[in-house]
């Protein structure tokens, strides 16, 4: 070979290496694109459905969250209108209980209820003796009925009239304390001692609550479903 | 004289190598810079999807937070009118409870 021929081989080669190397550097630079792309869409895939996961939780949570609020005022309207029924109905049995205190003023009126009131208790106890409690002020009154009471019981019952003894610790008049005698409590009754008697076996075993707010409570109680209905239209449970 | 010629023929050649490694370098160089890229906005795009969905969120909240207040309020008024309304029935009917209260309790059945 000549010179110019080595040398136009030389150029060649030094042509094809050069072309070479820049179609690698194009191949890494097309894969550099697309490499690029498919990392940048699968990071961004991933936290994006991170993130719609993470608020979607939120949303749930708001949710919930509304709901039991909601309840919770819903509870307290109800709470609210009930409280405000119990307190509605209460009123007319205070009233009640005031006006009992009226009940022994009229005392024609009055004796005839004692009579009738310890009748009844003998009938209930069906005790051949007793221990009768009455308030301080209605003392004359009781011993004044006491043998009209024994014999209508004993006649009615068919049995010998009974002893009744009248206890010389009378009702109180303020909140009692019931020592033991009576061996239940009973809920303090009002502030007076409004009338009727209590009366009890001699062993102070049995006893019978035949006072005026006694029988309030006992009315009261029973009738409290038929006073709700009048009220709010529906039956107590 | 030939030698040199053969000489300067292979230094052409090794230039030749060295540029060409040069050039794929680059080509490689210039792809990991790329691929770093893809992470920053990869970061860049999520960081503008977040605002946007945060965006939503926080307008939806506002607005069931409307609605629900004046649900609350109007279940006060209605429980205010319901218990009103059974005040009104409880004092129309008073008297006669109490009445018929103290009847039973006056009345012994014997």
């Amino acid at each position: 070979m000549n010179d110019a021929d080595v040398s136009k081989q030389i150029q060649q080669m030094v042509r094809f290496i050069r072309q070479e190397a820049e179609e690698k550097a194009n191949e890494i630079s097309v894969s550099a694109e697309e490499e690029f792309n498919i990392e940048k869409l699968q990071l961004v895939e991933a936290e994006k459905k991170k993130i719609r996961q993470e608020y979607e939780k939120k949303e749930k949570q708001v949710e919930i969250r509304k709901k039991i609020e909601y309840s919770m005022q819903l509870n307290a309207s109800r709470i609210k209108v009930l409280q405000a029924q119990d307190d509605v109905v209460n009123a007319m049995k205070e009233s009640a209980s005031k006006d009992l205190l009226n009940v022994s003023h009229d005392h024609h009126v009055y004796k005839r209820l004692l009579k009738d009131l310890i009748v009844q208790s003998l009938v209930r106890l069906k005790e051949p003796g007793v221990l009768l409690r009455c308030c301080k002020e209605d003392l004359h009154l009781v011993e004044s009925v006491l043998d009209s009471a024994k014999e209508e019981y004993a006649s009615k019952v068919n049995v010998h009239p009974p002893e009744i003894i009248i206890d010389d610790v009378h009702l109180p008049p303020g909140p009692s304390h019931h020592h033991g005698f009576f061996h239940h409590h009973a809920e303090a009754h009002g502030p007076f001692c409004s009338g009727g008697v209590v009366i009890a076996s001699r062993d102070g075993k049995i006893v019978f609550e035949n006072t005026l707010d006694a029988r309030l409570d006992v009315a009261f109680n029973k009738k409290l479903p038929e006073i709700r209905k009048w009220l709010f239209g529906q039956v107590a449970a | 004289m030939e030698a040199n010629r053969g000489q300067n023929g292979i230094q052409q050649l090794l230039a030749a190598e060295q540029d060409a490694q040069h050039i794929v370098n680059a080509a490689r160089n210039a792809k990991m810079a790329r691929l770093k890229q893809a992470k920053q906005e990869a970061e860049k795009e999520i960081a503008e999807y977040r605002a946007q969905v945060e965006y939503e969120f926080k307008k939806k909240v506002a607005e069931s937070s409307g609605y629900s207040g004046a649900n609350v309020k109007r279940l006060e008024t209605e429980t205010d009118a319901k218990i009103n309304h059974l005040k009104n029935e409880a004092a129309r009917i008073s008297h006669d409870v109490v009445q018929m209260l103290l009847k039973n309790v006056t009345t012994v059945r014997n």
